[in-house]
């Protein structure tokens, strides 16, 4: 579903030019669950951004399902971005001044779904993720696990194609971590594809690949036996 | 969507609910000042714009031309009228209109006491209504005005006088107890904001001097209107105008006459000639307003862009992950721009509140009666709409640019710098902006008010105080009796002396004749105004004699006494040269000699300079009593001169004025200019001072983090109050010096309005700087002292 080829993406300041991405490769089959681990400044979160289309490369090329993405201006980048992403990010990222229900509702209302269809489908996947009881709360009365389910929640409302987790659990404890791994499991058995950027062995352990990057390159990379055999 | 951004717009406005009021407070301050000033505008603006065929009206004006300048009048002579009627094929109508005032009796049927009043007549010939669209409810204009002694009352007046209007007709008016006017015609009230103050219209065929034949003698009470042919424009008239000229004016005259066709949309705003309403409100000054109105909006809006931008950062979440979830950067702009439409108009909503509150006191400053509808004058609708739009963009779109502009992969990460949040260039920007416009409109209020009090303690040249001009009727009968008031009034014990005059010292109708001076063989080519005043007058005002002697009593033009600047302008060194010299004075008087030299003083207000003088006895002119009083027993004292007043002239109507009052009211524009400048300069400074509150707020907000870290390092409170303070003082210097230039030209401008001024010093310019600085240092300080003196743990403990 994904090719990436050669992708050089550099950080430039005044004094300083940083190499974040060297020429990285990365292939994503449909369906799978791919984790990216490496030490700080590796360059992993640069390229979650960048699949993202969060963030534009110097080079490369980006295919997805044989669309070119590199290619599109910002507006193209927008509509494909909402159209087949969901995000999930450490600090969960939902807008404080809206309630559990609004945040939700917020990437459908982008995609412009009418607002009965749209109501349905928040209902629903408040009630798979077990928060019914808090869609009316704001984000700041949610514990953290909370907070991330209602993340988890928005990233899979328009049903993605790909969701990308940028340390889902960074910022919750185990127990709750472990929820919303269990979370993003649950969702990948469905056929979504999923690819997170973690810093934990034990987050990595439910992927079906750990590609390990370090200093911009792919150093190496892992197939979860597991996990893979699942998937064949 | 729209109910979303809504949402979180409001919860945000409550969120951040002290910079909310903020904003909010400053643009309904801002926007109010705007809705006054456009309400103000829009109402000196409407003038005769209810004329029907106002585009083919002129006002046929006069002016001279003499060595010294050129001189201007509403006025026409009397013949010009029936001349142009005659010669000018160009208009289809011309009309006379001459302003008289006196006594009008109306008689009380029921039996109780008869209405006297003294009031304003004009005659007006009956092609005026022809000119000029008035409904009439009963008669119409080419009757009712046909022939002498007839009258025609506006509805109101008619109500005033006989109850109800439908009663006024055929009823009679005795006018100055001389003649009996019968109503013949009632006309609907002219409007507010129409030139033609007019209640009671006589007959022109009833104006004595109807058929009067002299063209070198105007008077502003005599105007002509005339109305253009369709098929013609105002160029047209040039050619005619010239003939017409060279055809009448015949006599050797000092000056060269001339006539101009001023449209009927200046009437109202060119202030060279005056108009019967007496109130000319010159396009400068309506710019001028306009300009403060600007002012005001701008800063207003200074302190929503500041506090916008300032606000950014914690904003940058939310525009991050929109953007993740697919909103486009245009969607964000409407996003920010909607949300400063919704602050823009929840302040219009108050700025009504208070518009509404203000109102009745503008009214009575400016003296107008104004109304704000919204409903039924959609043009204000229309301008709250447009202020809306503007400020909305004015002040919404830079934020909006910014904050829409940031990359998602930082915000998400809130890894959006201050820097990168831009404006902090802009916002120095903004704040010097502010503070100039500040610096200025202080600057401006300082120069105003000095040159207000220098006007005020200024010596005129003789006593104003505790002097009261009291009306005396000009009738022969009348005027027997002058002596004997004055004499019995003299007795009662807080009157200290009595003059019979033509007019004070200093007044607003002054009279210009041409003269002989001596044995010289032509008439000098300057003009002399001219004063007739018993022998009284000058010890009544204290003028003094520098040369010669005091006039002797006599009713009839006996002598002269003249000023220094009569000297002056003919060119006498030595006062006591002119002593038993003669003038001549225009019209064929034969001369009479000078026997005095009062010291001069200022016969006009401190915009023009002194006249020459000539002041001699001419009982026939004398139009009040000068009474100059004890100034402990004044009230007490006119009650009684009130009494006498009453029991000598039984028929006629008292009215008395102090003679300071009146000269304060020459100076009417200004003091409102004053009034308006004290409140608008307070107004922006209250608006730039609680921006500048809520920005230092923000920016200790955001360098909690770095005060508690200097703070642990060693930082004393004060160290870190300068280090906030600083970069405040440094912008607010540098605003003082921006704004000094411009200050400078607008001061400078407008003081040469005045012959009698006071000169530019520097100290309202040090005053508004060391003024901005203190208010900057205490607001400042307020909120920074506040920051520097929070515990640091709690700031590093959230981190």
């Amino acid at each position: 579903m994904i090719k990436i080829e050669n992708l050089e993406k550099v950080y430039k300041t005044e004094e300083i030019e940083t190499t974040a991405l060297n020429g990285i490769n990365l292939h994503v089959k449909e369906g799978e669950f791919v984790s990216i681990m490496g030490p700080s400044g590796c360059g992993k979160s640069t390229l979650l951004n960048v699949m993202g289309l969060l963030d534009k490369p110097e080079s490369g090329s980006y295919k997805f399902i044989d669309t070119e993405l590199l290619k599109l201006n910002d507006k193209e980048r927008s509509n494909f971005r909402k159209r087949n992403m969901g995000f999930v990010f450490q600090n969960f990222n939902l807008i404080d001044e809206l309630t559990v229900f609004e945040n939700i509702e917020l990437p459908l209302i982008y995609n412009k779904v009418p607002a009965t269809e749209r109501k349905r489908l928040v209902n629903e996947i408040i009630e798979r993720m077990n928060i019914v009881n808090r869609s009316g709360h704001f984000p700041q009365q949610l514990s953290g696990g909370q907070q991330q389910r209602v993340a988890v929640a928005r990233a899979l409302v328009t049903k993605p194609k790909l969701v990308l987790a940028d340390e889902p659990t960074g910022n919750l404890d185990s127990s709750h971590g472990n929820e919303v791994m269990e979370l993003l499991c649950e969702l990948n058995e469905t056929g979504t594809t999923i690819v997170m950027v973690t810093h934990s062995s034990h987050d990595a352990s439910f992927s079906n690949r750990i590609i390990n990057l370090k200093d911009g390159h792919v150093i190496s990379e892992k197939i979860n036996k597991n996990r893979t055999e699942e998937l064949i | 969507m729209f109910r979303l951004n809504l949402k979180i717009a409001l919860r945000n406005l409550w969120k951040y609910k002290g910079y909310t009021a903020i904003n909010i407070i400053g643009l309904s301050i801002g926007l109010a000042g705007c809705l006054l000033i456009f309400i103000f505008l829009k109402f000196q603006l409407s003038f005769d714009k209810g004329e029907e065929k106002r585009d083919r009206i002129y006002r046929i004006v006069s002016s001279w031309v003499y060595p010294e300048g050129e001189f201007f009048t509403s006025g026409v002579p009397i013949p010009l009228i029936p001349a142009m009627r005659n010669d000018f094929s160009e208009f289809e109508k011309v009309a006379a209109v001459h302003q008289g005032g006196g006594i009008l009796k109306i008689k009380n049927e029921e039996g109780g006491a008869d209405m006297k009043l003294r009031q304003d007549i004009f005659y007006v010939e009956p092609q005026f209504f022809e000119i000029f669209k008035i409904e009439w409810l009963s008669g119409r204009p080419e009757q009712a005005l046909s022939q002498p002694n007839m009258v025609s009352l506006s509805e109101k007046t008619a109500a005033k006088y006989f109850g109800n209007w439908k009663n006024a007709i055929g009823k009679s008016i005795r006018y100055d107890n001389k003649a009996d006017y019968k109503v013949t015609g009632v006309f609907k009230d002219f409007p507010e904001n129409s030139s033609f103050p007019f209640e009671v219209v006589f007959s022109y065929a009833s104006f004595e001097d109807k058929f009067g034949k002299e063209w070198g003698w105007v008077t502003n009470r005599s105007e002509g209107y005339g109305l253009l042919r369709e098929d013609l424009k105002a160029a047209d008239l040039e050619k005619p105008l010239k003939q017409f000229i060279d055809k009448h004016y015949i006599e050797k005259s000092a000056a060269k006459e001339k006539h101009y066709f001023q449209p009927l949309s200046e009437v109202h705003h060119d202030a060279r000639f005056s108009n019967f309403r007496y109130k000319t409100v010159a396009y400068k000054e309506l710019i001028g307003l306009g300009v403060i109105g600007l002012f005001l909006l701008i800063t207003a809006c200074i302190n929503f862009v500041n506090l916008a931008t300032a606000q950014a950062i914690s904003r940058s979440k939310e525009v991050g992950i929109r953007k993740v979830m697919g909103s486009r950067r245009k969607q964000l702009i409407w996003q920010f721009l909607s949300e400063t439409a919704l602050i823009t108009v929840i302040s219009l909503g108050i700025a009504c509140v208070l518009t509404e509150l203000v109102i009745p006191k503008m009214e009575s400053l400016m003296e107008i009666n104004v109304s704000f509808h919204l409903f039924t004058e959609p043009v204000i609708f229309v301008f709250m709409l447009i202020l809306v739009v503007f400020v909305s963009f004015l002040a919404g779109l830079y934020p909006a640019l910014i904050m829409s502009g940031f990359s998602p992969a930082l915000a998400i990460k809130n890894k959006i710098s201050s820097a990168s949040a831009g404006g902090l260039g802009l916002r120095k920007v903004l704040v010097v902006a502010q503070f100039t416009i500040t610096a200025v409109l202080i600057i401006a209020t300082l120069v105003v008010v000095r040159q207000m009090e220098y006007m005020r303690e200024k010596s005129l040249g003789f006593d104003t105080k505790a002097v009261s001009m009291v009306n005396i009727p000009g009738d022969s009968l009348s005027r027997l009796k002058y002596e004997s008031l004055r004499e019995r009034l003299l007795q009662l014990p807080g009157v200290r002396d009595i003059s019979l005059t033509s007019a004070a010292p200093i007044s607003s109708g002054n009279r210009t004749i041409s003269f002989k001076y001596d044995d010289r063989p032509e008439d000098e080519k300057t003009q002399l105004n001219i004063k007739q005043a018993d022998e009284h007058y000058l010890k009544t005002f204290n003028l003094p004699l520098i040369a010669g002697r005091n006039l002797s009593k006599s009713d009839t033009l006996k002598e002269f006494v003249v000023n220094e600047q009569f000297l002056k302008t003919l060119g006498i060194a030595n006062p006591s040269d002119a002593i038993g010299k003669t003038i001549g004075l225009g019209g064929g008087a034969s001369p009479k000699k000078i026997v005095g030299v009062v010291k001069d003083f200022n016969n006009m207000t401190f915009k023009s300079t002194i006249s020459s003088i000539a002041i001699f006895s001419d009982k026939n002119e004398y139009a009040a009593m000068a009474i100059k009083m004890d100034i402990k027993e004044m009230m007490n004292t006119m009650k009684k001169v009130e009494q006498e007043w009453n029991t000598t002239f039984p028929d006629d109507v008292y009215e008395a004025k102090f003679l300071d009052e009146n000269i304060q009211n020459f100076y009417r524009t200004e003091q409102v200019m004053g009034v308006l400048f004290k409140v608008f300069a307070g107004v922006v400074i209250f608006i730039s001072f609680i921006g500048l509150f809520g920005l230092v707020s923000f920016i200790a907000t955001q360098k909690t983090r770095e005060i508690a870290i200097r703070k642990v390092l060693g930082a004393s409170t004060l160290e870190l109050v300068k280090m906030l303070n600083r970069s405040f003082l440094w912008m607010v210097l540098i605003a003082n010096l921006a704004a000094w230039p411009l200050a400078y030209i607008f001061a400078s401008k407008w003081l040469n309005g005045f012959v009698y001024r006071i000169e530019i010093s520097i100290w309202p310019f040090m005053i508004a700087m060391v003024l901005s600085v203190i208010i900057t240092l205490v607001t400042v300080s307020l909120r920074s002292f506040k920051a520097a003196n929070t515990n640091p743990i709690d700031a590093l403990k959230y981190e």
